[in-house]
């Protein structure tokens, strides 16, 4: 019964949070404290069951053939991992960031709640399960968009509420969908519906599993239902933006692989109208996201429309169906969520240090806190897909996939729009570089004061951001890795 | 020798260029030392590879994994003799720099940035797949961008920004071209380009994925109509950066365009005519804008990018001559040497007037280096070399591109080709007439009223860093056949497969006709043209240098800005923003028609409504933005389909 430690990963976070109601926890040092040291234990968990563990655990039957069951594979092992090292990093970058908030312990509450809905979504073994971890993690973040409690935020955690629930609701309509023409809601690779069972009701099928995408692709911010992204993301904490663009859009991308791979499978859309009008909606969002991100001018925001687009790359890349592109998303699923993270981080940073909001405010800010202006910078290049750093493989990937499948307009389109989002990445992210590093002749230097934020700030930044040139220099591991899970899909 | 050795060169820069910025935080003088014994290190493990290159060894090193496809380097001849180049003008400059550079500020960065750039190019020059060049061409782009804003001043803002858009726009270019292209040959080695494209008969297929690389190295090299980046970029990056920039960046993009040529479409006519077309437009044009300009920099940048036509020409020349190529062979890699050179000698001493004036245009530097005699002989040779004059190096190499159109002309009878030589000549005529504007504006003419002095214009380490390429120049020219014969054998390999036997007659009758018709067009040019046109007398004053370019007519604020930087954004950004809005706006157009609620009537606390049994209970303005919302009611219907859901499970459970 090896299965039960999957268990800890979920309940931990859930028992930190309860243990943060007890008085002792009052200081804002203590609950950031705790928040840490239930993040490292999580991380350690997490580790601990990628690395052994293998059988499954089933939890709560509720008929002959459903039940809410954990399992850990080969996809869910990546995302785990991915979702403990990001949910430490932002306990370690709120510290200081929150340190003068109001209600740090609903923050930290949710927080460590939302983490224990991404375990459930990552370890789900079927749709039903997944389900219930798709709807708990809308909840449970949603408080973390409303923090600040301004009409903005309010407005925009409320819009992404009810886009996420609008797009689960849609995802309901796969399960049921699933249920009927499947043989069963278990998570197959390859896929779980029945030939026999379908016949006739292709359109159908297709059209659910089309809505399904969509309604999944409202979390990892799709266009058309990706407007809740900019709202949300920017009057959130910078480290709960940093979790809500870097992680929480890649559990949308996750249901999606999910539904797409492992329950209607590959075979069945592969060719249909639905993979080109995915293919068409993942090429739009990716330049729309870019072109609004270029034009965009509060810092925050524009990094939320960057991820509009960045995560329809990785939806690009699984929407072409092919073992090559799909490797690439989930390369650029770690890739984006590290470098993402980090890039919140340094606009948090600013904010907090400078009170900075807007981007052409920023001249010279690199003199000021060059430490985390590098991270920036380096990140930044990473997200651009300049070589040796994060983005190119990924992107290198992604491209090649798309060139090889040969279908017919995307296998060229596809990379063109890619490169063509890639420059106006670098239009929107080098420009702050520039004004940050090269304030001109004339900048007055007297000015300045070191702002450089503490340890607790840069410490993550530079973790993150030496993991973005590592997944650049030597992405080997988990292109093998992810290699051999597309491969499977397949 | 183990062939990790090949990684010195490139990483050694790279990895100490983080020591020479810490080091130079705490002692400038440290700093200013070590980055000299660097560029020397390099240069003396360059010099050392070449020297195992001669006798006979070829290193060759693959790293599977690196950056997802692996990178491959290896060392041959030509590849060994560049990246001796690329190293000995790294030690120039540096040696240069710590003079000029004294009054600036920010130069830890300079010296960081410089080496990045440093062991990047060199990485270029080794790699051996194009996944490898395109790696480090892309590092080198990005750290170069620093050199050339060094100074931070508006115009450097503006040409740094020219530069880096260029350099941006024609990587992701590249690429694309990388994808079509592995893709269709399953490899981007160098080594198995030849065969890949031998076992495929349609060559029409390589066709686009080959114009979109040599787009990205066409737009390094300085290639029309890529070119608008390299005279705005040179005047305002610092002397030493310029000389990098223009020397050794330059053929970096000419290496690619090299491999294009010589792996992939090798023996070509389509690909050697377009070339050879680029190239003449390419020689043409910056020779007409240099002959135009009165800023030394800039005539030299513009000198720089007639130059790399000249290199294309030969190019063209390669593809279109067949197996007979190999006057065209010998003369592009000679002419990427000689220019190399040249263009380090000539951009420090343009370096040199600018540390001592601050200033760059003719008018103001006039006659400046008239009791200069050093300076004077060191750019004399550079003039003279670039100018094509017997006995200089530039003579050789530009003879023997000469030498290949009049053997293509022989082969085809003419036609075009004949139209070609005469614009070749024509162009070597206005190489002479520019670069005798710069020696008689500089060295010969007087000054309108004494330069202040000032005691030594430059120090002993500047003069060595100047003199010493400045006297390769004529001794290059006058051995062609030991030296200049030498350093090609060792290129040849690199661009063709087969290379054959050359006898070359270097200062042949027929040879010395076609400098002489250059230097004849060069006179005439600068007596006709120069000093009556680009020059005026002002009030009975003395003649003065003229800019009569118009200040419309530039390819970049004519066509490019307003097309890139105004028309396509607006256009792009109005249509997203609508898309972005469309889902707002149906929810909006929902709220005002099928969802519309009642108006909320005014009410105070306690009041009650006739007919309303209820007291109002004051909604806060959150709860009021919920519940009216169509989201709202998508929550709701949420939970109804949950609700549904549970409904079912019921029943399965109890069927």
């Amino acid at each position: 019964m090896d299965g039960l430690f999957l268990l800890i990963p979920v309940l931990l976070p859930c028992l930190a949070a309860a243990a943060l109601a007890h008085p002792a926890f009052q200081k804002p040092g203590r609950l950031n404290g705790l928040t840490v040291i239930a993040a490292v234990l999580e991380l350690a968990a997490v580790a601990a069951c990628v690395l052994f563990i293998k059988s499954e655990l089933p939890i709560l039957k509720l008929g002959r053939d459903l039940q809410v069951a954990f399992r850990l594979d080969g996809l869910g092992r990546i995302f785990s991992a991915l979702v403990a090292l990001m949910w430490l990093m932002s306990s370690l970058f709120s510290r200081e960031y929150m340190a003068k908030e109001e209600n740090q312990r609903r923050y930290y509450t949710f927080l460590l709640l939302s983490e224990a809905a991404l375990m459930i979504l990552c370890f789900a073994e079927n749709y039903l399960t997944l389900y219930l971890g798709f709807e708990l993690m809308t909840l449970m973040s949603a408080p973390l968009a409303l923090h600040t409690q301004t009409e903005k935020a309010v407005k925009g955690g409320v819009k992404y509420l009810m886009y996420s629930v609008f797009g689960a609701c849609l995802g309901l309509l796969g399960f049921f969908t699933v249920y009927t023409f499947g043989s069963s809601t278990v998570f197959t690779p390859g896929g779980v519906m029945d030939p026999g069972k379908i016949a006739g009701h292709q359109g159908f099928v297709l059209t659910a599993a089309f809505l399904t995408v969509l309604g999944f692709g409202a979390k990892a911010g799709m266009f058309p239902l990706h407007a809740w992204l900019p709202a949300a993301h920017p009057e959130a904490p910078a480290g709960a933006s940093a979790l809500l663009s870097g992680v929480i859009t890649k559990a949308g991308v996750l249901s999606v692989i999910r539904v797409v791979y492992y329950q209607f499978g590959a075979g069945l859309l592969r060719g249909t109208w639905v993979q080109t009008a995915w293919l068409s909606l993942t090429l739009l969002t990716v330049f729309l996201g870019s072109m609004l991100a270029y034009k965009e001018r509060v810092f925050k925001k524009r990094l939320a429309y960057s991820t509009v687009s960045q995560v329809s790359y990785i939806l690009f890349g699984l929407a072409v169906m092919n073992s090559t592109a799909v490797t690439g998303a989930i390369l650029h699923v770690a890739v984006h969520s590290v470098i993402k993270d980090a890039l919140f981080f340094t606009a948090g940073a600013v904010i907090l240090k400078t009170g900075k909001k807007d981007v052409t405010e920023l001249g010279g800010i690199g003199k000021e806190m060059p430490v985390t202006m590098w991270c920036f910078t380096i990140c930044s290049l990473g997200l651009v897909g300049i070589p040796p750093l994060g983005g190119f493989a990924s992107k290198w990937y992604l491209a090649m996939g798309a060139v090889e499948s040969g279908i017919p307009v995307f296998s060229w389109l596809g990379p063109v729009v890619l490169l063509l989002s890639a420059l106006l990445t670098a239009g929107y992210l080098f420009s702050i570089t520039i004004k940050a590093f090269l304030p001109g002749a004339d900048f007055d230097y007297s000015t300045l004061e070191r702002r450089e934020p503490s340890l607790w700030i840069t410490g993550p930044l530079l973790a993150l951001t030496a993991i973005c040139a590592a997944l650049g220099i030597l992405p080997g591991a988990i292109t093998k890795f992810a290699g051999a899970i597309a491969s499977a899909l397949m | 020798m183990s062939d990790f050795v090949l990684l010195v060169p490139v990483f050694l820069p790279m990895l100490s260029a983080a020591a020479v910025y810490l080091v130079g935080r705490r002692s400038k003088k440290a700093r200013d030392i070590l980055a000299d014994i660097l560029g020397i290190g390099e240069f003396a493990v360059c010099a050392l590879l070449l020297a195992y290159v001669c006798a006979g060894r070829v290193f060759s090193l693959e790293i599977p994994g690196v950056c997802g496809y692996g990178l491959s380097f290896k060392l041959d001849g030509f590849r060994a003799l560049y990246a001796l180049i690329a190293a000995l003008m790294w030690m120039m400059t540096t040696v240069f720099s710590r003079e000029y550079l004294a009054h600036y500020r920010n130069r830890n960065r300079y010296y960081l940035f410089t080496l990045l750039t440093c062991g990047a190019t060199v990485g270029v020059f080794l790699s051996n797949d194009f996944f490898t060049t395109f790696v480090f061409f892309e590092i080198m782009s990005f750290t170069s961008y620093v050199m050339v804003v060094q100074d931070e001043k508006p115009g450097a803002m503006r040409a740094g920004e020219t530069y880096i858009s260029v350099a941006v726009i024609g990587g992701m270019v590249m690429l694309m071209g990388l994808f079509l292209m592995e893709s269709r040959l399953g490899t981007l080695n160098f080594d198995r380009l030849h065969e890949a494209v031998t076992a495929k008969a349609d060559l029409k297929e390589l066709y686009l994925p080959g114009a979109l690389i040599l787009f990205g190295f066409g737009a390094k090299a300085g290639m029309f109509p890529l070119h608008i980046w390299l005279p705005k970029a040179h005047p305002v990056a610092p002397a030493p950066a310029s000389a990098l920039l223009s020397g050794v960046l330059t053929k970096a993009g000419i290496f690619g365009v090299l491999v294009l040529t010589g792996r992939v479409f090798l023996r070509d006519e389509i690909w050697g005519n377009a070339l050879l077309a680029l190239g003449v437009i390419t020689m043409l044009l910056g020779a007409v804008l240099a002959v135009f300009s009165v800023d030394l920099k800039r005539t030299l940048a513009c000198s720089s990018m007639s130059q790399i036509g000249f290199i294309l020409v030969g190019i063209g020349m390669q593809g279109l001559l067949g197996e007979e190529n190999m006057l065209a062979v010998w003369g592009t890699g000679l002419h990427m040497l000689s220019h190399s050179l040249i263009k380090l000698v000539l951009f420090l001493c343009a370096g040199v007037v600018y540390m001592n004036l601050h200033k760059l245009d003719l008018n103001s530097i006039r006659g400046w280096g008239r009791d200069k005699p050093l300076l004077n002989v060191c750019f004399l040779m550079g003039a003279l070399g670039i100018a094509g004059f017997p006995l200089w190096n530039g003579y050789v190499s530009k003879t023997l591109l000469h030498e290949s159109i009049v053997e293509y002309i022989g082969l085809t009878g003419g036609g075009i080709y004949r139209a070609v030589e005469w614009l070749f000549l024509l162009s070597g005529g206005l190489t002479a007439a520019y670069m005798t504007k710069l020696y008689v504006a500089v060295f010969v003419e007087k000054p309108d009223k004494p330069f202040p002095q000032t005691g030594r214009y430059m120090g002993l380490d500047s003069a060595l860093a100047i003199g010493l390429p400045a006297l390769a120049l004529p001794v290059l020219g006058l051995f062609p056949s030991p030296l200049m014969g030498g350093a090609a054998r060792l290129m040849q390999d690199f661009m063709v497969p087969d290379p054959q036997e050359v006898s070359i007659r270097w200062f042949s009758l027929t040879n010395l006709r076609g400098a002489a018709i250059s230097l004849a067009i060069g006179a005439a040019v600068y007596f006709l043209f120069i000093r009556t046109v680009l020059m005026r007398r002002e009030d009975g004053g003395r003649k003065r240098y003229v800019d009569v370019w118009p200040q419309w007519l530039d390819l970049e604020t004519l066509v490019y800005r307003p097309l890139l930087e105004k028309a396509l954004p607006f256009l792009a950004a109005l249509v997203c923003r609508v898309l972005d809005n469309l889902t707002d706006w149906a929810v909006a157009a929902l709220n005002r028609t099928l969802l519309r609620r009642k108006p909320i009537p005014p009410r105070n606390d306690g009041d009650y409504e006739p007919g309303d049994f209820t007291p109002h209970v004051r909604q806060s303005y959150t709860v009021m933005r919920i519940s009216g919302s169509i989201s709202f009611c998508l929550l709701l219907f949420g939970i109804g389909l949950c609700l549904a859901m549970g409904y079912l499970i019921f029943i399965l459970l109890t069927r």
